[in-house]
């Protein structure tokens, strides 16, 4: 591989990582919280494709805002998600998985009926031309996604680790019963979770909808890497889940580049199952006593 | 200050606890001893909410508290320190305690019990940024006291605190609660298997027998009762 070819790779590794860490920290934290995968969670990242569609492609509104509107649209549906199909479902693992799964295709089929099923929606890119570094050149909007994954993913921190509602939301995902103990109050938590889950993968299909086809079934593709980076990480393991995400990242762009992009989903299946091989609680999840 | 009337609890349709009556006040310690599968956690159970019973009623000062949230329990004034002691264990000691505190607002009030609550456990307070999964079994029933403590509660409810400890460190918590009573007059209620301690440091006792109260009384003279002496002293 040539130097250029390999800093451009490196680069798209990082930013495919970057996405992937800011869907799958969604799906973790509704995991960790909830104890229910949410099937739907692909289609939240089409709905944000779609909001960016919407207020930037249709309405002309400037792009930040457009990405920024994802963030509280999404963000709703994920609450609502929760208040409709994941709490009455909570105490059954099979409900919990046929009502996500029935919403992801509800969702698919509004969105088709909204904007149209055939053609693709194309988004034009705001940030034309290309880094250039080394010689490899690295479209913008691309080199864009992960200083926004970065603020994203720092600010979802500080509000686990420094503030008293996100500390409550560990404290949940750690021991639900406990949390109720301490004044915890259990509803309002998911709903949190829920809000946030909904608004990360929202905000990840915003920033990829210049450079991605924005279609109503484009969360299929998303969904099956954001479950390899949550069980490879650890299922409710938010480092994990970043961790995993980095990794992938790398394996799917390096053997897309190096082969073909469905030589690289099965090289990231198996690279799942050899970590779970080593580490059946994933990267960084913790073995339940 | 808390009142049990013919409470029964039932998991399914097996009941474990069959309608049991007995009254804490304020101020003092009240235990529940008795062998494994009595219905001791369950009880406790009922009290905070966790697990609602079928049939009976509780009621804390005055007021009927079955049929209450788990959340709402704890605002009333309700602290449980849990069976098996759950400390969150990927979170800090000083976090386990933050979540104690959860539903208090004045800032300056919660700084001021977090340094009483340290008097009693100092070791508490050198280890605060130490993750509470990594601590010894009797380091974590402290944070699993200090966490219930931080809520400024009322009534205290301890699930065998002394579970799993070695008989230096079930010292150490047993003078721990005779300080938290002795010093702050504290209302508690103490389940123990370990019905020595429990009755040395109760003034009153009930000994469940599955899912009954067999017999209750004065601590003191429990304690020299010959029945009470044969089974759960092991004299
Ligand atoms: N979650 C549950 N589901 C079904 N049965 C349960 C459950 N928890 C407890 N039981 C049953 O209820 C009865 C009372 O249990 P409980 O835990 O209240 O006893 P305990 O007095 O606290 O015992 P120990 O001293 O061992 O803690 C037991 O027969 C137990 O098997
Ligand atoms: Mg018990």
């Amino acid at each position: 591989m040539e130097i250029g070819l390999l800093i451009q790779t490196i680069a798209n590794s990082i930013a495919a990582g970057s996405i992937y860490a800011v869907i799958a920290v969604g799906l973790a934290m509704a995991f960790g919280v909830m104890k229910m995968a949410n099937f739907a969670h692909g289609e939240f990242f089409m709905c944000g494709a779609y909001v960016v569609y919407v207020f930037y492609a249709l309405l002309g509104w400037p792009f930040p805002a457009a990405v920024l509107m994802s963030i509280p649209i999404v963000g709703a549906m994920g609450v609502v998600t929760e208040r409709l199909i994941f709490r009455p479902t909570r105490s059954n693992v099979l409900a919990g998985f046929m009502a996500t799964a029935g919403l992801a295709f509800v969702l698919q089929v509004l969105v088709g009926q909204m904007w149209g099923v055939g053609l693709m929606r194309s988004v034009p890119t705001p940030y034309m031309g290309a880094a250039d570094i080394a010689g490899a050149k690295i479209g913008w909007q691309r080199v864009l996604v992960i200083p926004a994954a970065i603020v994203m993913l720092s600010a979802l921190w500080f509000f686990l680790y420094r503030v008293k509602h996100g500390k409550a939301l560990r404290a949940c995902a750690q021991d639900p019963d406990t949390a109720r103990l301490q004044g915890i109050g259990i509803n309002r938590m998911t709903m949190l979770a829920m809000g946030i889950s909904g608004a990360s993968a929202g905000l990840a299909g915003a920033l990829l909808a210049p450079i991605h086809p924005v279609t109503p079934y484009m969360g299929h593709g998303v969904i099956l890497t954001a479950f390899i980076v949550v069980v490879m990480g650890g299922m409710e393991s938010i480092a994990g889940a970043v961790l995993a995400a980095i990794l992938l990242g790398f394996v799917h762009t390096f053997v897309t580049t190096l082969s073909d992009a469905v030589t690289a989903q099965m090289v990231g299946v198996a690279c799942m199952a050899a970590v779970l091989v080593v580490r059946p609680q994933g990267l960084l999840g913790r073995v339940k006593a | 200050m808390l009142k049990l009337d013919d409470v029964v609890v039932h998991y399914g349709t097996v009941a474990a606890v069959k309608g049991i009556s007995f009254e804490v006040d304020e101020n003092e310690i009240v235990t529940l001893i008795g062998s494994n599968g009595a219905g001791k956690t369950t009880t406790l159970a009922a009290i905070t909410g966790l697990h609602q019973p079928s049939t009976g009623t509780i009621s804390f000062e005055g007021d009927r508290i079955d049929h209450l949230a788990p959340e709402k329990i704890n605002a009333l004034g309700i602290a449980m320190v849990p069976e098996g002691r759950r400390v969150f264990p990927q979170m800090t000691v000083l976090e386990n305690m933050e979540m104690g505190a959860y539903l208090r607002t004045n800032a300056a009030r919660i700084r001021h019990d977090m340094e009483e609550i340290y008097h009693h456990f100092p070791i508490l307070k050198e280890r605060r940024s130490q993750l509470a999964g990594t601590m010894s079994g009797g380091q974590q029933q402290m944070v699993a006291m200090a966490r219930a403590l931080m809520s400024g509660p009322k009534l205290l409810l301890l699930d065998e605190p002394s579970l799993g400890l070695s008989p230096i460190m079930t010292q150490e918590i047993a003078k721990i609660i005779r300080d938290l009573h002795r010093e702050h007059g504290r209302t508690i209620v103490l389940v123990e298997q370990n019905a020595r301690m429990a009755l040395q440091l109760a003034d009153h006792a009930f000994v469940m027998e599955t899912g009954k109260i067999a017999f209750g009384g004065k601590a003191d003279d429990l304690r020299h009762d010959a029945k009470i002496q044969e089974t759960y002293l092991g004299v």
